[in-house]
């Protein structure tokens, strides 16, 4: 699959998604867990963006080419889920801007609808982590690039990061925006007729905000 | 922004000079194929298994604890342990304690003491292992329920009345020496001691020292003087014979860090290294984001607060790498909401415990506590001497009931490897506690060559993270892990900078 980079499946991470998925794991843990893989997927997202070479001056006077990071970021979350992974974005940029999108369905149409946005002014010339931690559907992860393909940032520069996958969601992902770079902890069986990924970990808002 | 530019300070009195390691080069290009069957021999022997041990003997009172004391404060070494055959007396029963109480009961025999003990504790010391010395009350006659606990004894002093009377603890000491003080002397010494400090009455304290000090003392005593090196009249008031014994246990004790020095630097030379035959060993991926990070920390004009930022990252990394060396995993059905579907996972066996050396491997205390909810967290300070370069053992305060545990990994962290000794110390005082090697991750930011060969030689089997690897030669082809093309002699790989930049202190 281009595009889709998925978390090497350690025995480690396996182990860790135990953790979170397990419905009688408390909130405690569930954040501490949670946050340990968004770094993952935070510090992959990093690794995927260009550098160019840079002489540098170590300390003790020897020089040696090393590597400079370019080009500007910027997170965007998808309110209220997309939020719990601003911390483990900021753990690894530490002053990183932070945008944000709401999106609800709409009672009368079904389907996703643009609430609220709020966006760096100069988002047309960053790299854009795309928070929201499932991608099931697609749905309202496709609204919210839509958004930012609109405020000009290009599609390869746009990297959605969640921690669990529907095969059907990077499906549809992949058809619509195929330049789109989706990283993701894992990938599930599929939806099931409600449209929840199964075996899933739950509703991540409700168990990362403790409602 | 003028605390950004704190030099990084302390140049690490590690023992390879630039010297050294020239000459380390022509001789690996001389090793064998026989160097790697010859791995298992190697073997490191921490200053604490050979301890240096001096027996102090001499009348009650002739002030041998005074000498004792003497002797510590000026050898100034770390891990140097007293041993008062005052603690190692036989417990006495209910009828002996009444005596006792009565002052009947003859402490002043050789057999009133449980030399047998004392054997087996300098013993285990001499071999390395924890030993627990008694508390002995005077007040009750009995030992007390509590005991101390050494461990990496580097220098011990046997001190009491028959410190030179036993075969085999004479056989164990480097230096006898027999205090002989005039017995009256030790007579008055003696009362102030026993009326002020133990709370014998004036009567008491004569009548011990008619029927059992001083009979017992020219039965059994005396004649342990024969046994003796070196001995001291007069006692304390010898100033010169006092400053002589000192002066030649310092020369002794300085011979005997030169040697081990000596036998760290040989270590792993003409190791055949080739990282990929180590399984047991692994770098950090060279990817975009290490390199760039890397970049960020060894630049000399990053800021403080991004360098430790940086740094943390990076930690945080290799110790996610460290546990892919955790093998042992138990497979587990997991529901989840809200369907209570069935998920196959796995939980991991290994109780996980950490081990920072004091100072430089608590740059990743806090990449510690990020990855782990609860892990019991132990400190080792490890320093190497001023003058000789010699690492020492200060300091251990390892997590309770390690040894015990039966599935664990212990990670043992260092910011920095550049000559390896403080590491191999630091895994000898682990197996030491019945640690396994295979129970071992070591975690390092940076390591030398030189250092990671010697960890390798001595110890072939522990786990190892590193994050950047340089290299011993300057030949044309670098190991993929090394395509900077970093050296073992560039400065940021021989001087300790991490932690003083990281703590902002030198």
């Amino acid at each position: 699959m281009p595009n889709v980079t998925v978390l090497p499946q350690t025995n480690q991470l396996i182990g860790l998604y135990s953790i979170i998925r397990d419905q009688n794991t408390k909130r405690g843990d569930f954040v501490f867990y949670s946050d340990r893989i968004i770094r993952l997927l935070v510090e992959e997202g990093l690794n995927q963006l260009p550098v160019e070479k840079s002489v540098i001056s170590c300390h003790g006077g020897h020089e040696y080419v090393g590597a400079k990071f370019l080009g500007k970021i910027c997170g965007v979350s998808i309110v209220r889920a997309g939020e719990s992974m601003e911390m483990g974005l900021r753990d690894c940029c530490r002053s990183v801007r932070i945008g944000k999108i709401l999106i609800q369905r709409d009672e009368e149409t079904a389907l996703p609808k643009l609430f609220y946005e709020k966006l760096p002014e100069d988002i047309s010339e960053r790299y854009v982590f795309l928070l929201d931690p499932m991608l099931a559907t697609g749905g309202s992860a496709m609204m919210a690039v839509e958004v930012l393909l609109k405020r000009g940032v290009k599609s390869n520069r746009i990297f959605f990061l969640n921690l669990l996958a529907a095969p059907e969601g990077i499906k549809a992902f992949q058809e619509k925006y195929p330049d789109v770079n989706i990283i993701t902890g894992g990938i599930d069986e599929k939806l099931d007729e409600d449209k929840y990924i199964v075996p899933g970990l739950g509703d991540f808002g409700d168990r990362y905000y403790g409602i | 922004m003028a605390d950004t530019r704190i030099s990084p300070g302390v140049v690490d009195s590690s023992f390879i000079s630039q010297t050294n390691l020239r000459t380390s080069l022509v001789d690996s290009a001389t090793s064998t194929s026989q160097d790697v069957h010859r791995l298992n021999n190697s073997k490191y022997i921490p200053p604490w298994t050979e301890p240096y041990i001096i027996g102090v003997a001499g009348n009650s009172g002739s002030g041998k604890t005074s000498i004792s004391q003497k002797i510590i404060e000026h050898l100034n070494q770390p891990w140097t342990v007293l041993l008062s055959f005052d603690n190692f007396y036989k417990p006495l029963t209910k009828e002996q304690s009444v005596k006792a109480f009565n002052n009947e009961w003859d402490f002043d025999r050789p057999e009133s003491l449980d030399l047998d003990l004392l054997v087996e504790v300098v013993g285990k010391l001499k071999k390395g292992e924890k030993a627990e010395i008694p508390v002995y009350s005077f007040a009750s006659h009995s030992r007390t329920n509590k005991t101390t606990t050494i461990y990496g004894a580097n220098v011990i002093i046997i001190e009491g009345l028959y410190a030179l009377y036993d075969q085999r603890l004479l056989d164990m000491m480097d230096i006898k020496i027999y205090v002989d003080t005039d017995l009256d002397i030790c007579l008055s010494r003696r009362l102030t001691r026993d009326i002020l400090y133990r709370k014998r009455d004036l009567s008491g304290a004569m009548k011990q020292w008619e029927t059992f000090v001083k009979p017992n003392a020219v039965k059994f005593l005396n004649p342990t003087m024969n046994n003796a090196d070196l001995v001291i009249p007069r006692g304390l008031d010898n100033v010169n014979a006092i400053d002589l014994m000192i002066r030649h246990i310092q020369k002794q004790l300085y011979i005997k860090s030169l040697s081990h020095i000596e036998h760290l630097k040989t270590i792993g030379i003409n190791l055949k290294f080739n990282i990929e035959e180590f399984p047991n060993v692994k770098t950090l991926r060279d990817t975009n984001q290490t390199r760039g990070i890397n970049s960020i920390i060894f630049d000399k004009t990053t800021k403080l607060d991004d360098f430790i930022f940086n740094f943390n990252r990076v930690a945080t990394l290799i110790i996610e790498q460290a546990l892919g060396f955790l093998t042992s995993y138990s497979k587990v059905v997991i529901k989840t909401d809200p369907r209570n579907c069935e998920f196959d996972g796995l939980v991991q066996d290994d109780k996980i415990l950490a081990v920072t050396i004091i100072r430089s491997g608590d740059c990743f205390n806090q990449s510690i506590k990020r990855t782990f909810l609860d892990i019991p967290l132990g400190k080792l300070l490890i320093q190497s001497d001023s003058r000789t370069g010699e690492p020492q053992l200060h300091f251990e305060k390892l997590p309770k009931g390690m040894t015990e545990l039966t599935h664990k990994k212990i990670m043992l962290f260092d910011a920095q490897i550049v000559s390896g000794a403080a590491a191999i110390m630091a895994i000898q005082i682990l197996i030491d506690h019945k640690v396994k090697q295979q129970e071992i991750i070591l975690c390092a930011y940076l390591s030398t060559e030189i250092g990671l060969r010697r960890i390798l030689r001595v110890f072939p089997d522990v786990n190892i993270v590193i994050g950047k690897l340089s290299s011993m030669n300057g030949t044309e082809n670098f190991p993929d892990y090394n395509q900077e093309k970093f050296l073992d002699t560039d400065w940021h790989f021989r001087h300790r900078f991490i932690d003083s930049l990281y703590f902002g202190t030198p």
